[in-house]
């Protein structure tokens, strides 16, 4: 066994060059012969090509032999060969699930590309895309996100569009108006020797479904309308307990769950003491850290469920897709 | 005229005596409806329907960390929907 291996690895080293050079030829190697999709036991010199093509096709310089002095080959389909790029690296295309971010943030995810009257947009948080509402419209989008070293103008991907407003918890209200009214109804109040006292806040923060925002790529050719690690959308789906999920994110690459809860509502905290009610959310195990927020949520059949934003070391809350398809007029 | 105030007059009450009698409220009404409660207890950070141990329909309440106080003033269940107590964490914008 050991001597046919140095045999045909002799006989590789001498001819590696004249099969790479061959039409769709990407790597050679050393294999067990495979017929009809079996694994047999000949061993043989393996080259994978991009694209298997009839030899009828193919000159006779590009055929790849069935022999090589005297060793069989075999030709095996295993399509264009890439690096793995870590998801915080620049990416020209941009796919879904890699790095993004406002000027003003650390980095985000961008989660996939979104159709907005009918040009393909980038969909993310507003915390990632829109800094939390302090923003504004046309701001500079850098993919990859600043914390990852984009910078501007190099890095300079799109511009924020559109953003859902976060509506915070009630805080008290620094409108010197209202203020004077209050005191002048708290003196009265004091007159008649009454124990109720006003106090000013702004009206109370509306419950929220979404953090969502899209922005608009400079160039339609930086447009890679599939999701890092995944592939392709194959549409949208209503999330359901109990349904297996998976996302593609900044921080933690693909991880998968499951989603365990729904019709969730749950307090979420912003940076700066800041605190967000959503409602009518889906919730699932351990699947992200900071810097996923923005992450498609996708179901087994790649449909979009999703749009991940928040969690503890245990959990994960992501908004339904169909709140935020809605909220910003968007569709795939 | 008098035929509709007679009909309405008929069907009123039955409308009445349907919700008294009613289908026991959905999970998702239970949930709307003690939620507000919940929330106003220390440490609850979310209210959801998930499923108990068993494998039943359940109220999930979340707290950011344990809080035997909180913990003690919720019931075991609301209208028949077990209720289920589990420390989520602090959750945070990602």
């Amino acid at each position: 066994m050991a001597d046919e291996f140095n045999q045909i690895r002799g006989t590789l080293s001498t001819n590696r060059q004249q099969l790479l050079k061959r039409l769709n030829v990407v790597a050679t190697g050393i294999g067990y012969k495979q017929t009809d999709g079996t694994k047999t036991s000949t061993v043989c010199i393996v080259c994978s090509v991009k694209k298997k093509v009839k030899a009828e096709q193919l000159s006779a310089q590009d055929l790849v032999p069935t022999a090589v002095a005297g060793m069989p080959t075999d030709v095996v389909e295993t399509g264009v060969i890439r690096a793995f790029q870590a998801p915080t690296g620049r990416f020209r295309p941009a796919p879904g699930g890699v790095s993004i971010g406002h000027v003003a943030i650390t980095a985000g995810t961008l989660g996939c590309w979104v159709n907005k009257n009918g040009r393909k947009v980038i969909l993310s948080n507003n915390h990632v895309l829109a800094n939390s509402n302090d923003a504004e419209i046309g701001d500079a989008i850098l993919q990859p996100g600043p914390f990852d070293g984009g910078s501007f103008p190099q890095d300079h991907l799109a511009n924020l569009t559109q953003f859902v407003p976060i509506s915070f918890e009630e805080e008290p209200s620094e409108c010197s108006f209202a203020n004077a009214v209050i005191s002048i109804f708290n003196l009265g109040c004091k007159v008649i020797n009454s124990n109720t006292r006003y106090r000013v806040a702004k009206v109370q923060a509306a419950d929220n479904l979404v953090d969502a925002a899209i922005a608009t790529p400079l160039n339609a050719a930086d447009v890679q309308d599939e999701i890092l690690n995944i592939g392709p959308l194959q549409g949208t789906a209503q999330g359901e307990l109990g349904m297996a999920i998976k996302k593609s994110g900044r921080t933690t690459g693909f991880t998968t769950g499951e989603i365990q809860q729904i019709d969730v509502t749950a307090d979420v905290q912003y940076g700066g003491g800041r605190i967000a009610r959503f409602t009518d959310q889906l919730l699932a195990g351990a699947m992200s850290q900071g810097g996923d927020s923005g992450s498609a949520v996708l179901n087994d059949n790649n449909r979009l469920v999703g749009l991940l934003f928040a969690g503890s070391d245990t959990t994960t809350i992501i908004n339904r897709i169909e709140h935020v398809f809605s909220a910003l007029g968007v569709s795939l | 005229m008098r035929v509709i105030v007679w009909i309405l007059a008929l069907i009123i009450p039955l409308m009445a005596l349907g919700d008294d009698l009613g289908m026991s409220p959905s999970i998702q009404e239970v949930k709307k409806q003690h939620e507000p409660r919940f929330f106003n207890l220390p440490n609850v950070v979310s209210v959801g329907i998930g499923l108990d141990p068993n494998g039943n329909q359940a109220i999930i309440v979340g707290l950011d960390r344990p809080n035997p106080e909180t913990e003690s003033k919720l019931p075991a269940s609301v209208e028949g929907y077990p209720v289920v107590v589990k420390i989520v964490g602090a959750i945070k914008a990602q």
